[in-house]
Parts: structure tokens; C-alpha cells; sequence
């Protein structure tokens, strides 16, 4: 840590002095090595180094927020004065005071212990492992072209320390590894395919031997070289649909996620990413699901892309439950909207980079799992569509209404997978989706996203997962 | 080179002097740096929930030795810092293989220095944003408006550029960013203002069309899915548009992640009511620049002409890799457009909706999602006034559909652009853009079944 903590208590002090209510002090460094490919060919490595203090003051309740990357004592006193004067001077178009809840706030250390460190993998290995995985996608894709084969392998190690004025300090360390693949697939006849695949966890290098990419990709090219090969269209009457893990995983971040982020039910977010469908007077009270739907938010679980112990404001981790049994049951909060709220902070306040303020995010995101197996899911579909994977996506501003369109699917006949589907459209409102689950197998699995939120946009690292979910009677949709 | 302002040479003496140290030890040293004073004010239910401030260097270097290429960002202020950073660098240059989007930095052409991009009322303002914060505000409020949302962005920006064939430049620029969302119980409004200039009257009709459209009408109508004529307002333009010129650039192509990867110049994208520039010496733009981030002198260029596409954007890598000249448009590996300006065309808005007869007006968009670059198969969602025309007249609110289609129909299908140009920048449309409102035939529009 290249920082003097010294000049992180004394901007503490400084703040305070100046008649800030509340000071906090954050020093983040983010440091990333990356390497891209294309084909079997470098384009480039490039290096991060990102390093600074981002300081937060509530002053005659408003809050300022400010960032410098000079370390100096007088390089961070003077980002503390920033925030204090510019918060001050809009202070007076504020009608209600901005406060923040009452918390515990750690005094605690804790770091990730990688088996192989980041640094270990040295940059040939790196190049190694994409010329590798290129080498697999064209043996495997033996009647498609590809057009196009891009690489990007990347480390990211990430310290930060806080100090706030209400005795928070809380130091940490997460390595990330983060891996992702762009392949095109080419038949003159039958148009293109392109997957976009991405791995990614908290850890050491040791994640590319539990990932597998070479043994994944191939399965995943054979696969999709028959979509686009022989893929039909899907049917048009309503169908049993079973959805795949990794866009169940994406569905509950969209629309259980973002809409139980309690900024968000606020309108704190409503310019850019939206509001929400949920309002504060339906938590605990509103039904958008039947029992089934479970979704499940965890910060704290090991190896995660999301991980952490401890929020940016100093508040001790733990796992919500955003849904339970298809009743909307706690929204993730930060110490300013858990004082609105009346409740506690659960520790959902995070910041990309020391540039950045922290606001209410996701970190693990799941659908809870059942019993079955997968084959006991497909049991008595006599007709349906298994959709597996996706490339487009979006979703309404509310979360409301949301898109899912399919990539690898295949028919459903007589409760067996049967001849591939290609460009399947799940087209379908939250609570239709929620509402709609008739059985839930046990293969839960994670998926790795960067999720966008905050005004300049936070890219954060989350998971999201889920086991296959079965819907009942859906009308699928095809592409213009 | 310079624009005015204070402490304008510590960037450029940063440049120069980090070329020099490293000059040495590579074939191609180009360093970047880039100093702001930036303040945002975000507004949550008609009133600030933070204000946050920026004071950052930040120094990105491109460095190639035997045609390997590396590249460096770090937010660090001495050299010594920086150098110390390139150690890393060091340990593995020698390791990496040569890349195939490798050229030599380009020798300094005569680089023109653009005027006009600085404006001194901004920097006044950056310490005290409350009185056009609140002129935006209450000129939504004046539409009759419950309450809203936006930003308000000043900022100060000196970039300084240095490379080994012996160009050093610096500019010095300020820009404004501006936008809000209104809501009237459950109608909103959105609208949007990017300019290097302070411009009250720019802010206040960025509250003014938020709040019209928030009012514009109280009653929900039914929609069912199939193929509409459509008008795309200027944000929705933006938006989409900006996707296009990110697939035009040269490394979207090469990488896997563009519809141009189909076409070759001349070939017809688009309809010919569709022009699209990139307009770097605009210089009432935020992303105005008379050089590129490799020293070459920018210029503007259409993209698509007429419906033609007319160029691909390229830096000296891309340029070499195709056989073609830089268009000054670097980007490091990832070539992109600088500011986007969309042809006008001869329609008054109010004769655009008469066009349309019948339709949807969809005043702004979000969460734009490819299945697929190559065949630029694409949705959208609307949020905000998404208005049902019917007979020349606006029947209400359909509420939140979307745009299911693929970048060439809807290009091909233009058939009218309006008169009035807006200078549109905020969440969505990253990239500056000057355009209009747009009429398109036969586009399909969807929504959920359950």
C-alpha cells in the first residue's frame, strides 16, 4: 500500500475541522495487466496502474464527494476542501438533510490468499493460453468458418483502505483473474453465429484449471456449429420453456438485482439507469412470484467475482435475500437509504475505482436451487424449448420488462432434448417469470458480468447464477 | 497550442519529459496526459444528492519495441512515478510476441490548432454550479412537472500529447454535459445538451423538453406488437447512431464486433436521406481535438454519405493492417470517432409527426443489446414519452416497448430527417452528437406476451 495512512486519518481530521458531519476517506489502487488477441496474433498488453483517495462529506446535509490521485498531504486536503465547499454551496437546495444510519463499522483487515499468485502468469503463458484455445475453436468448428477470434486475458489486483470519522477502518485485498472470448461462426448459406464467453473469480491463476476454457469452448463450438447449421425456427403456440443457468443467472441480477437496489426504489438512479417497479410500501407485502422464486444476493462467498467482507462505507457483509418465496423481502441498502428506510445498512455500498463514489451495487447474485436433476426437469414437456445461452439482452428502466435472446436452444419433444433452435425470443415481464416457474433443478452455476450503474458509469465485478428454471406456457418470439 | 487557463505547460513538460526518458529504450514512445478539474452535480427528486469533483492526471503511454506493442495507463503526476510503473513493462517486453496491428508512430504533419474550444465561464462556474442547476430545474418545473432527475457536468480539461518522431501538442478545453429527466405521476420526459460552452438558455430548454415531454399527454394507450413507421428522437438518435460509428471503427471490424465487416466502401448501408460525419473540429463540441492520440491532425469525414458508406475509422495500426492511410482517428489499438454529426434534412418537426400520419414517436431509449456485430441484429428499450400517432394526431402513452431489428433496415429505411439540429450528450450517448429527429418506415417494435 503506496499511501501514508497518516494522511488519511489527518484528512479525516481535516474534514471535521472544516464542519463536516461525516468524513470518509477512502484510498483505492487498482492495478491490471491485460493481454488481447487476435486470432493467433497479439494486438496488445497493456498495463493499469490506478491509484488514489476518494474523500465523502455530509455538510448541513449535503453530500460532496471528491477524488485526487496527488498522495501528497496537501493533495488530499485539498480534495477534502473540494468536497467541503462545493457540498456546502448546494447544500441550500436540498430540502431534508441527507443522514446516514446508525452501524457497527468494522476495524478489520482481510485479504484473499491466491494458491498461484496473479503475477505468477507470466505474459507467454498468457499468449500460450489464448493460441490454445484459438487452436481448439478451429479444429472444432470443421464445416463454419470463423471469421473473427478475439482473446482478452486480464489480472486485477485491487487494495483499498477505510477510514472514516466514525472510527471505520477497514483495509482489504482481492486479486481478480478475468478471461473473455468473441468467436464468430460462418456458413455462407445460413448467415453467421457469434458467442461471447467470459470466466472470471476472486484467486490466483489456480481458476484456469477449474475453468477448463479449452474442454468448455470446444463443447460450446461443437454445439453451436449445429445451431447454425440445422437450427429451426422456434414454435409459435405457447410452450414449456426451460431456461438455461446462465440466463436464469442474468435474469435474477436484472430483475430481482436492480430493482431491489434501494437507491434505485428511491429514484437516486432515475436519470440514468432508472427506477424501479418496487416501491418502498411493497417490501414484505408484494407477491411478483410463487413459491419457487428464491433469489439470493451474498457478497461473501469464497471465490466470487464479487467478493467482499466489508462495504466501501465500512459495514460488515453478510447474505440478503432479495425475493423469498416470491415475496419481495429485502432491498440492498447503503447507510443513507437504510436511515430513509428505517432499517440498517446491509452493506451494499461499492466504488469501481478511487474515482468513484460509492453507491448501492450487487456483488453475487442468485436464483436458490431445487432438487431435480436436469433430465427430471425436461420430464412430461411433451413440446418446449430448452434455451442455454444467450447473446442479446435488456431490460425496461423499472425492470420490468425484459428480452432473452437465445443462442444454443434446442426443442424439447416427449421430456428428451431434440433438433437445435436458433434465435429463440423470451420476451417476458418480471412477475410473468416469476409467476410462472413450475420446477427447479439443482444445478446451480455461476456466471461472471461487469455491471454498469452510477453517473460516471461503475463497472463493478459480479457473478450471477442460477440453476436451470422450468416456465409453463410461453409464447417465444423470433428475431426482425 | 493552447487554449488559456493556468497551469497549462506541467502536462506537456510531463509528455515531453517521459518521451525523453524513455525514448531510449523503444522504437515508439507516445505519452498522453491528461489533467481535469471536473464538478458534478446529480440531482435526485428536484434536489442534489451529491456533488462530486474531480482533480486527476492521468498518463497513458504507448510504447513498441521490435514491433511489440504495449500500452500504459496510470494516475500518476511525476515522472519518476510513471517511469517507475513502466518497470512491469519492461520485465515483459521483451517476452511479447510482435502484433499485427503494430505501425510506426506517424511523422508530425502540420497540426492546425483549433480555437473556441475553452470557455472561462465554466471554469467560473465549476466552484459554484447552483445557479444553472437550478435554471434547469425550474425550467422543468415551469412545464408543470412533479419532480426531477439529471446531472449537471463542468470541466476543465488540458490534454497534452508527446511523441518519439518529435510532435508535442496541448489543448486546453472546457465542456458541459447537461441533462434531466422530468416525471408527472407516471409520464416522464427526457432531454440532453453536450456543448464545450456555458450556455444558460441551452440548460434551461434541457428542463423545458424534459418537461413537455413528461406533460406532453396523461392517458395510457394500447399497442400491439408488429411493424410501425417510427420517429427517433435526437437522444434516441444518438444512441443508436453512436453504436453504428463504434462498429465503423476500423478495430471494431478487425475484432470481430461490427456489421461493416459485410460491407466494402461504396457499398449502400443506409438511405440516402442518411449522412454521418465525424467531426472533430467542431469545436462547440465536447470531443473537438485538432490531433488524434498518436499526433496525426484530425479532420472531419463523413462515414456514411448519402447512404454510402465512405470510410472506416483508423489509427496507424488499423491503417497499415488494411493498406489504407490513418484517418485520425487513434485511439491506441481502438480507433473512434471524435464527435458525430448527423445530416439534417428538410423536415420541420411538426411536419415530421404529419409524415408520420401513423406511428410511434419515441422521444429516448436505453440498454441497446447486439445478438450478433456481424449481422447488426440489435434491440433497444424505450423509456420516457413513447407516443402512439394516429391520423397526424398523439393518442397517449404506449409506455415501455422496444425496437427489435437490425442496424442496416433501419438505416435503409429512412425516409425523413428534420431541420433543427440538438447537441446531445448524457448516460446513453457517449459520444457528442449533433442530428435531429428521424422518420423510419416498417421497423419492428415488440413487447412482452405475460
Amino acid at each position: 500500500m503506496s499511501v501514508d495512512e497518516g494522511v488519511l486519518s489527518k484528512a479525516v481530521d481535516e474534514g471535521l475541522s472544516l464542519g463536516a458531519k461525516y468524513v470518509e476517506v477512502r484510498y483505492q489502487k487498482d492495478y491490471v495487466d491485460g493481454v488481447t488477441l487476435r486470432n493467433d496474433k497479439v494486438v496488445s498488453v497493456g498495463v493499469e496502474r490506478t491509484e488514489g483517495v476518494g474523500v465523502r462529506v455530509l455538510v448541513d446535509g449535503s453530500l460532496g464527494f471528491a477524488s485526487t490521485n496527488d498522495l501528497s498531504l496537501e493533495g488530499v486536503l485539498k480534495a477534502v476542501r473540494v468536497a467541503y465547499e462545493r457540498a456546502k454551496a448546494l447544500a441550500p437546495l436540498r430540502r431534508k438533510p441527507i443522514e446516514f444510519s446508525e452501524e457497527r463499522v468494522g476495524r478489520a483487515s482481510y485479504g484473499v490468499v491466491p494458491k498461484v499468485k496473479l503475477e505468477d502468469l507470466s505474459v507467454e503463458e498468457r499468449i500460450k493460453l489464448g493460441k490454445e484455445i484459438y487452436d481448439v475453436v478451429l479444429k472444432t468448428a470443421l464445416k463454419v468458418k470463423v471469421p473473427a477470434y478475439m482473446f482478452e486475458l486480464t489480472t486485477h489486483d485491487q487494495e483499498k483502505l477505510i477510514v472514516t470519522s466514525e472510527g471505520a477502518y477497514v483495509r482489504s485485498y482481492v486479486p481478480r483473474l478475468y478471461v473473455s472470448l468473441n468467436v464468430v461462426l460462418l456458413e455462407p448459406q445460413k448467415g453467421t453465429l457469434q458467442r461471447r464467453l467470459e470466466y472470471a473469480g476472486s484467486g490466483g491463476v489456480e481458476q484456469l484449471k477449474t475453468w477448463n476454457i479449452s474442454e468448455d469452448v470446444a463443447g460450446e463450438i461443437k454445439n453451436l456449429e449445429k445451431v447454425l447449421l440445422e437450427g429451426v425456427e422456434p414454435p409459435k403456440d405457447a410452450v414449456d420453456v426451460v431456461v438455461g443457468s446462465e440466463i436464469v443467472g442474468l435474469l435474477v441480477h436484472e430483475s430481482a438485482g436492480h430493482p431491489m437496489e434501494a437507491d434505485r426504489i428511491l429514484g437516486r438512479e432515475a436519470a440514468q439507469a432508472g427506477e424501479s417497479y418496487v416501491k418502498p410500501n411493497m417490501i414484505g407485502v408484494y407477491r411478483v412470484g410463487n413459491s419457487l422464486a428464491t433469489v439470493v444476493e451474498d457478497p461473501t462467498i469464497p471465490g466470487s467475482n464479487g467478493f467482499y467482507l466489508y462495504d466501501d462505507e465500512g459495514v460488515p457483509a453478510r447474505p440478503r435475500y432479495l425475493y423469498k418465496e416470491g415475496l419481495l423481502n429485502e432491498p440492498l441498502h447503503n447507510r443513507h437509504t437504510a436511515k430513509i428506510f428505517g432499517v440498517n445498512s446491509n452493506a451494499a455500498a461499492r466504488s469501481m475505482d478511487y474515482a468513484s463514489e460509492p453507491i448501492i451495487r450487487m456483488s453475487n447474485t442468485y436464483f436458490k436451487p431445487g432438487n431435480m436433476t436436469f433430465e427430471e426437469l425436461l420430464e412430461g414437456v411433451a413440446v418446449g424449448v430448452y434455451i442455454k445461452s444467450y447473446m442479446e439482452w435488456n431490460i425496461d428502466d423499472r425492470r420490468w420488462n425484459q428480452r432473452y435472446v437465445g443462442l444454443e436452444a434446442y426443442m424439447i419433444r416427449n421430456g428428451e432434448l431434440a433438433e437445435p433452435v436458433r434465435n429463440p425470443v423470451l420476451e417476458i415481464t418480471t412477475q410473468g417469470f416469476y409467476s410462472n416457474i413450475v420446477a427447479v433443478d439443482k444445478n446451480l452455476k455461476f456466471y461472471p458480468g461487469t455491471c454498469g450503474k452510477g453517473e460516471p458509469a461503475q463497472g463493478v465485478p459480479v457473478w450471477f447464477g442460477g440453476p436451470n428454471v422450468r416456465i409453463s406456457k410461453v409464447r417465444l418470439g423470433v428475431i426482425a | 497550442m493552447v487554449g488559456g487557463g493556468s497551469n497549462m505547460k506541467e502536462p506537456l513538460w510531463l509528455a515531453e519529459e517521459l518521451v525523453t526518458k524513455l525514448k531510449p529504450r523503444y522504437d515508439d514512445v507516445a505519452a498522453l496526459v491528461i489533467n481535469d478539474d471536473t464538478a458534478m452535480v446529480k440531482l435526485w427528486n428536484t434536489e442534489p444528492s451529491v456533488v462530486q469533483s474531480w482533480m486527476r492526471t492521468r498518463v497513458g503511454l504507448l510504447l513498441a519495441k521490435n514491433r511489440r506493442l504495449l500500452t500504459l495507463e496510470i494516475s500518476a503526476r511525476k515522472p519518476e512515478d510513471v517511469l517507475k510503473a513502466t518497470e512491469r513493462i519492461e520485465e515483459i517486453a521483451d517476452k511479447v510476441e510482435e502484433s499485427e496491428l503494430y505501425a510506426p508512430l506517424p511523422e508530425p504533419e502540420g497540426v492546425k490548432a483549433l480555437t473556441g474550444m475553452f470557455d472561462g465561464r465554466v471554469v467560473e462556474a465549476l466552484n459554484n454550479p447552483r445557479p444553472y442547476a437550478e435554471a434547469m430545474i425550474d425550467s422543468a418545473l415551469s412545464q408543470g412537472v412533479d419532480r426531477v432527475a439529471g446531472t449537471l457536468t463542468l470541466s476543465r480539461v488540458v490534454r497534452a500529447l508527446a511523441t518519439s518522431k518529435g510532435f508535442s501538442g496541448m489543448e486546453e478545453k472546457t465542456y458541459v454535459e447537461a441533462y434531466l429527466r422530468a416525471f408527472k405521476g407516471e409520464f416522464s420526459g427526457h432531454w440532453a445538451h453536450g456543448s464545450t460552452r456555458l450556455d444558460i438558455n441551452a440548460l434551461k430548454d434541457v428542463g423545458l423538453k424534459a418537461g413537455q415531454y413528461a406533460t406532453i399527454t396523461n392517458k395510457k394507450v394500447d399497442f400491439q406488437p408488429g411493424k410501425y413507421s417510427v420517429i427517433l428522437s435526437p437522444l434516441v438518435v444518438g444512441n443508436l447512431l453512436g453504436d453504428v460509428a463504434f462498429m465503423a471503427s476500423a478495430t471494431a471490424v478487425l475484432l470481430g464486433y461490427s456489421m461493416f465487416m459485410k460491407y466494402r466502401l461504396g457499398d449502400v448501408v443506409a438511405s440516402e436521406k442518411l449522412s454521418m460525419y465525424d467531426v472533430p473540429h467542431d469545436t462547440s463540441l465536447p470531443r473537438a481535438s485538432a490531433f488524434d492520440d498518436e499526433g496525426s491532425p484530425t479532420y472531419d469525414k463523413p462515414i456514411i454519405e448519402n447512404g454510402v458508406l465512405k470510410n472506416l475509422l483508423h489509427n496507424s495500426g488499423t491503417a497499415a493492417k488494411m493498406g489504407v492511410k490513418t484517418t485520425g482517428n487513434a485511439g491506441w489499438i481502438f480507433a473512434r470517432a471524435w464527435n458525430l454529426n448527423i445530416g439534417l434534412g428538410d423536415f420541420k418537426e411538426d411536419e415530421l409527426i404529419s409524415e408520420l400520419r401513423n406511428g410511434l414517436i419515441i422521444t429516448n431509449n436505453w440498454y441497446t443489446r447486439l445478438q450478433n456485430y456481424v449481422e447488426g441484429i440489435f434491440s433497444t428499450v424505450s423509456r420516457d414519452a413513447t407516443l402512439l400517432v394516429k391520423d397526424g394526431e398523439i393518442l397517449g402513452d404506449v409506455g415501455r416497448v422496444r425496437i427489435a431489428s437490425k442496424f442496416s433496415t433501419l438505416m435503409k429505411n429512412i425516409v425523413g430527417i428534420s431541420n433543427k439540429p440538438y447537441d446531445i450528450m448524457w448516460w446513453e450517448v457517449r459520444t457528442p452528437t449533433r442530428c435531429g429527429y428521424i422518420l423510419a418506415k416498417d421497423i419492428n417494435i415488440t413487447k412482452p406476451y405475460i
